[in-house]
């Protein structure tokens, strides 16, 4: 199914308008597996409203968003919920759940969507801990954590069970010079078995960044999605 | 929606007090009826195996101990005080007036109907009712309901069925462990302060034979119901908090109507049996 159908495909998609949206430009942007898009965004709202869109959780107004072939409006709560599962996603605020601990919250949705065994899921979240740079799963509760290891372990749940879609909203904490290259290892990694990846930065040095390997770079703007001609 | 509020004019007078009254009769009709809904909904997903995710049989057991563990002690301490002062007395005055064959169903109707059930609905919804509230609450108030639902998280199966499953099963074991303690402390404080003729067997014998048949299901049926509601409504305060309402607000909201429906559905099953 993922050969035949792209991974993600916004066709004229237009978000409906809520008293929160900031949106409202019909969207256009079709991702087959192993494809990359690097958006550029003003915000953390905005590409929050974004990957919402993407993952089905906001309202159209017009056009379509299919994610695998399925077109998010047709198909029922518990299939878009399990369709969810197959995307990994790092939220850029109120990322964590606080009355779980950290090993809880970066496990829930492999522990909700699959019935892995958990030494088996520590050991699969143990190693992308290692590939981020941490000597281990992180404990205790969020708000215990810096805001380094915090966007480690947002990383480290984006990419836990080999999701197909990976949204990852402003995934660099500014200064952060640790991060970017076991992430751009990670995204290739998730690219090379057939997931598409989108990564919003609000940082424009990353978006120009000819290291960071994208198949389509983009501007996010109340105009929708910008296609710059080319890179100056 | 927001465009007619802004050119409706406010209401004055008498269609200001009637407004108030709608508002008021509007929002209390709504909680029931999403309490209905919410009590439907437990009972049905509840009774499917694939909404017992191991997520979800791990938030279960989480609440459990929360519920049934951390609601122990104040339990056995409310026993053995209720065993103190209630059964004891009961013991020793009827036992002063020549009625101790009475003993029996006065701490049936009194204890074991009333009394256990109404105690520990309040301690289940102070122990672990309150903790709840706070961390949906919580969860709501900081939108972290958005990474649930990013995740394809369904927020009622995690949230809402296992607390209530879990506060039921809790509620029930410790009414239970309740009546027990209360029992036993009392007949050994009556024992101490006055000559019983029976022993502690022939006692317990007698308070089994005071229950009649609708006793042995009014009790788990109310600490059952009664740990079922405690939950819906805590749940429902907390995930029903809007932006602008704070924690603070938000626990005595959760206190005040847990209390109400303990009373209900202790009055109510009551009045049925």
């Amino acid at each position: 199914m993922a050969e035949r159908h792209p991974i993600l495909d916004l066709k004229d998609a237009t978000p409906r308008m809520l008293p929160d949206g900031v949106i409202n430009a019909p969207l256009e942007l079709r991702l087959a597996a192993g494809e990359f898009a690097l958006i550029e965004c003003p915000s953390g709202e905005w590409a929050a409203h974004f990957a919402d869109i993407c993952c089905g959780l906001h309202p159209l107004q017009r056009g379509t968003v299919q994610f695998l072939g399925r077109d998010w409006s047709g198909i029922t709560h518990m299939e878009s919920n399990a369709l969810r599962g197959r995307i990994g996603r790092v939220f850029h605020d109120a990322a964590w759940v606080g009355f779980l601990d950290m090993e809880a919250n970066i496990l829930l949705s492999q522990r909700y969507h699959t019935l892995r065994e958990l030494p088996v899921l520590r050991s699969m979240a143990l190693e992308l801990a290692h590939e981020f740079g941490l000597p281990g799963l992180p404990v205790g509760a969020p708000v215990g954590l810096t805001p380094a290891d915090l966007a480690r372990a947002a990383c480290i749940r984006a990419f836990l069970g080999e999701p197909l879609l990976i949204l990852l909203e402003h995934p660099l904490r500014p200064g952060d010079t640790e991060l970017p290259v076991p992430l751009i290892n990670a995204v290739s990694t998730a690219r090379n078995r057939g997931a598409a990846v989108i990564w919003f930065t609000p940082d424009d040095a990353i978006w120009r960044d000819r290291s960071v390997p994208a198949t389509h770079r983009l501007r996010l703007s109340e105009e929708g999605l910008i296609r710059p001609r080319r890179l100056t | 929606m927001n465009a007619v509020a802004a050119i409706s004019p406010e209401p004055r007078g008498i269609r200001r007090v009637l407004a108030s009254i709608g508002r008021f009769t509007r929002r209390r009709v709504t909680f029931l009826l999403r309490l209905a809904a919410l009590a439907w909904g437990v009972l049905r997903e509840a009774a499917r195996p694939l909404s017992w995710r191991p997520m979800v049989r791990a938030e279960f057991r989480r609440i459990l101990r929360q519920a049934a563990g951390g609601g122990l002690p104040a339990t056995l301490i409310t026993a053995v005080l209720v065993g103190l002062v209630m059964v004891s007395q009961a013991l020793y005055w009827l036992g002063q007036a020549g009625e101790e064959e009475l003993v029996g169903s006065v701490l049936v109707t009194i204890l074991v109907r009333e009394v256990a059930p109404l105690l520990i609905g309040l301690i289940v919804l102070g122990r672990s009712g309150a903790v709840t509230a706070g961390e949906l609450g919580s969860v709501q108030l900081n939108r972290q309901t958005r990474v649930l639902s990013g995740q394809g998280v369904d927020l009622f199966t995690l949230l809402v069925m296992p607390r209530v499953i879990a506060f039921a099963l809790a509620s029930f074991a410790l009414g239970i462990i309740f009546v027990f303690v209360a029992l036993i402390v009392g007949f050994v404080a009556g024992s101490l302060l006055g000559p019983i003729q029976s022993s502690i067997f022939s006692f317990l014998d007698r308070v089994l034979e005071a229950m009649r048949a609708a006793d042995f299901l009014l009790l788990p049926a109310k600490l059952l119901s009664i740990g079922y509601i405690v939950a819906l409504v805590v749940c429902l305060t907390g995930l029903s908090a809007e932006s602008g309402d704070r924690l603070t607000e938000l626990l005595p909201r959760a206190f005040a109507r847990g209390v109400l429906t303990i009373m209900l559905v202790s009055l109510v099953l009551s009045l049925a049996a």
